[in-house]
């Protein structure tokens, strides 16, 4: 093997080790604490817009079930453009509808009724908060949270989330939740790990 | 002899006017949504009504299957009943007391209701007649009830509701219903599903159009109407439709309620204790004609609207009639004027009803015809022979429209003609005819205001300047709270 065949593999290798350093999956690990609330369960945490950076819409859809007549899971997290099917389990009729998107009433939009076992597709393409409602058991509540980015997570009941698969990079990262007002943190992941601590306020 | 029942006339004609005063002004308990369903399946009243605590399609559901989800009720049961025995103790049976339930907390709720109202300015002669009306009156009837209802396991339900507290005095409003219901009997004989029910007590008969648990403030005049000959002869039934009933009833309501039947047998003196020997029946059939398109809409307990559930569009008809047998001088008393001894006076009620519903519209009408034997001392005074008997006829119709699910407008129209009640004085004409508009907010679901105004029929006194009769409309308006909990 002549040296320029050896240096040409080096470089390579090099810059292939270069590439796999700049695409390693970072994380952030945080936990959100709560203010004058019941619980830190159930908050969405997500990487707000990042400028000139454009994702693909998922192609798996997300399930969200009506079961004992209860929306479940309670909240979901969802990129933009992703598909929510809405799956009635109960043996008694239910609606989905919501009033708005982040308040926005032109959003709004009814899926209407349909029976035990089917389920209604919805693709969310605007980011924002869609409450689901049902309305005839108006005591039945959920949500959409609708990100710009694939980068959100859920809290669990104590509070811990965990983003994974993040580039590098410094975000604007937000908090949604039921109760709580939204909350913007900036956090910088340029580690492996990013440690955040949030605080969500009643 | 005959002249001796006239003369007796007056103090009769006044009997009659009472009576038919009292049984018009008779405030029947009204009942209402039960929270301790909600507070049950952690759901909202909106889940079984329309507007409290008229029943939507899922609400009806409900009920005829015994106060349970029409389907995996045990699913959505957020608090569990206790078990009075294993389930498998069905199989020890009958060296075993048969397994029941009772509800996992206390069943109770209550409801109260008060009204404001403006009354027409009364003239001197009529304060004098009637006694005095105030233009406004704050929070009447202040009516508190207590309700329970709920299961007893598969098969068995109860309801219990009580005035306990009306008038704003404390005093005692007496029971509403009080009864204990097995559902699905013909399960047994291979019957369809509730083809066969039987409730015992005191209840509400299967009217067409509920009294008990009606939304408006006010009763319907028909349901309302007795029969009294007063100066025209004997008859002086205080029977009403509209009142509680003593007795038993079978019933049913197979091919998902669209078709249901009753028959009751009941004392016969709403929900007084018994004064005679003879019962009374009653009977009811109604077929509901499902206009939904869809057919799997058609089958489901609410149709599958483009914005949700909702009622199915529909219309059903239905018919009832009630026999029974008055008795006068049954307690050792003798009626004015007439000999002493016991004697029967058969009586009965017949009608029909239509109910149409079409989205956020519901149009309903009863029609409704009674008619009593009347009697007046033979010729020789020794007994009493048929006269003209008492009837009347009347009913009502009316209109609801939800603008909004939680605003609603309504007109109903009252009327009865009794033309022994026109000759007694009671009434200005024949007919008597009364319209309601009215409005209904649902502040909350389990809170409302209401209103309505009453443009009543004229009812004569005696001017005592001149000495004419003229007529006295008194119409009012009903505006109130009304919350359950």
């Amino acid at each position: 093997m002549s040296l320029s065949r050896i240096a040409v593999k080096a470089a390579v290798a090099i810059f292939a080790l270069a590439l796999a350093s700049a695409a390693k999956a970072n994380e952030i690990k945080g936990k959100v604490s709560v203010q004058g609330m019941k619980s830190a369960e159930n908050i969405a945490v997500y990487v707000d817009v990042i400028p000139d950076k454009k994702f693909d819409a998922p192609k798996d859809p997300v399930v969200i079930d009506q079961r004992k007549m209860a929306f479940v899971p309670h909240l979901v997290a969802v990129q933009q453009g992703t598909t929510v099917e809405f799956l009635n389990s109960d043996p008694v009729g239910h609606n989905v509808y919501w009033p708005s998107i982040n308040g926005n009433k032109k959003l709004a939009h009814n899926l209407g009724t349909w029976p035990k076992g089917e389920k209604k597709p919805f693709q969310f393409n605007d980011a924002g908060v869609a409450s689901l409602l049902c309305n005839v058991h108006p005591e039945m509540s959920g949500y959409v949270v609708v990100t710009p980015t694939p980068y959100f997570a859920v809290t669990d009941k104590d509070g811990n989330f965990e983003i994974k698969n993040i580039p590098a990079g410094k975000y604007a990262l937000k908090t949604w939740s039921e109760d709580g007002k939204p909350t913007t943190q900036a956090v910088d992941v340029s580690g492996a790990t990013a440690t955040v601590e949030l605080t969500v306020k009643k | 002899m005959k002249g001796r029942v006239m003369n007796t006339s007056i103090m009769a004609g006044l009997l009659a006017i009472v009576v038919v005063v009292l049984v018009m002004l008779a405030s029947v308990p009204k009942t209402s949504a039960i929270p301790a369903f909600s507070r049950k399946y952690q759901t909202s009243c909106t889940t079984c009504h329309n507007n409290y605590p008229e029943l939507n399609d899922f609400g009806e559901a409900f009920k005829k299957n015994g106060f349970k989800f029409p389907k995996d009720d045990e699913t959505f049961v957020k608090e569990p009943p206790v078990l009075l025995g294993a389930k498998a103790q069905k199989e020890a049976f009958p060296q075993a007391v048969y397994p029941g339930e009772i509800p996992g907390f206390l069943p109770i709720a209550f409801r109260y209701s008060g009204n404001f109202n403006w009354n027409k300015k009364q003239p001197p002669d009529v304060i004098a007649l009637n006694g005095f009306t105030p233009r406004t009156d704050l929070f009447v009837p202040n009516t508190f009830t207590i309700i329970s209802a709920g299961s007893f396991g598969p098969n068995l339900s109860f309801w219990v509701d009580d005035d306990i507290s009306t008038g704003g005095s404390g005093a005692d409003g007496g029971l509403g219903d009080g009864y204990l219901k097995f559902s699905d009997l013909g399960h047994a004989f291979g019957l369809p599903k509730n083809a066969l029910n039987v409730r015992f007590g005191q209840f509400e008969l299967d009217l067409p159009f509920t009294q008990a648990r009606t939304i408006y403030p006010s009763d319907y005049d028909i349901y309302d109407q007795a029969s009294a000959a007063g100066a025209l002869g004997t008859t002086n039934n205080p029977f009403t439709l509209g009142a509680p009933q003593r007795g038993i009833e079978l019933g049913g309501y197979p091919n998902n309620g669209n078709f249901t039947w009753s028959i009751a047998v009941v004392n016969g003196n709403n929900d007084s204790p018994a004064i005679r020997n003879t019962k009374d029946v009653y009977a009811r059939v109604s077929q509901r004609f499902n206009l939904e398109h869809d057919p799997e809409s058609r089958k489901a307990i609410q149709a599958a609207g483009p914005t949700g559930p909702r009622d199915h569009t529909s219309i059903r008809l239905g018919a009832f009639y009630y026999y029974g047998k008055n008795q006068l001088n049954f307690d050792g008393s003798v009626f004015p004027g007439m000999p002493v001894g016991v004697f029967d006076e058969p009586f009965y009620r017949v009608g029909g009803d239509l109910r149409f519903k079409y989205r956020h519209l519901e149009l309903y009408g009863v029609g409704q015809y009674g008619h009593d034997q009347n009697h007046v001392l033979n010729a020789t005074d020794t007994g009493v022979e048929r006269t003209k008997p008492v009837t009347f006829s009347g009913g009502f119709a009316g209109a609801n429209y939800w603008i909004y699910p939680w605003m609603i407008g309504y007109m109903r129209y009252d009327f009865v003609n009794s033309p022994t009640d026109f000759l007694n004085g009671v009434s200005q004409y024949n007919t008597r005819n009364r319209f309601s508009p009215g409005f209904q907010i649902l502040v909350r679901a389990n809170i409302k205001v209401i209103g309505e105004y009453e443009h009543q029929w004229g009812k004569p006194f005696v001017n005592s300047t001149t000495g004419t009769t003229q007529f006295f409309h008194p119409h009012a308006f009903v505006t109130g709270i009304d919350y359950v909990f």
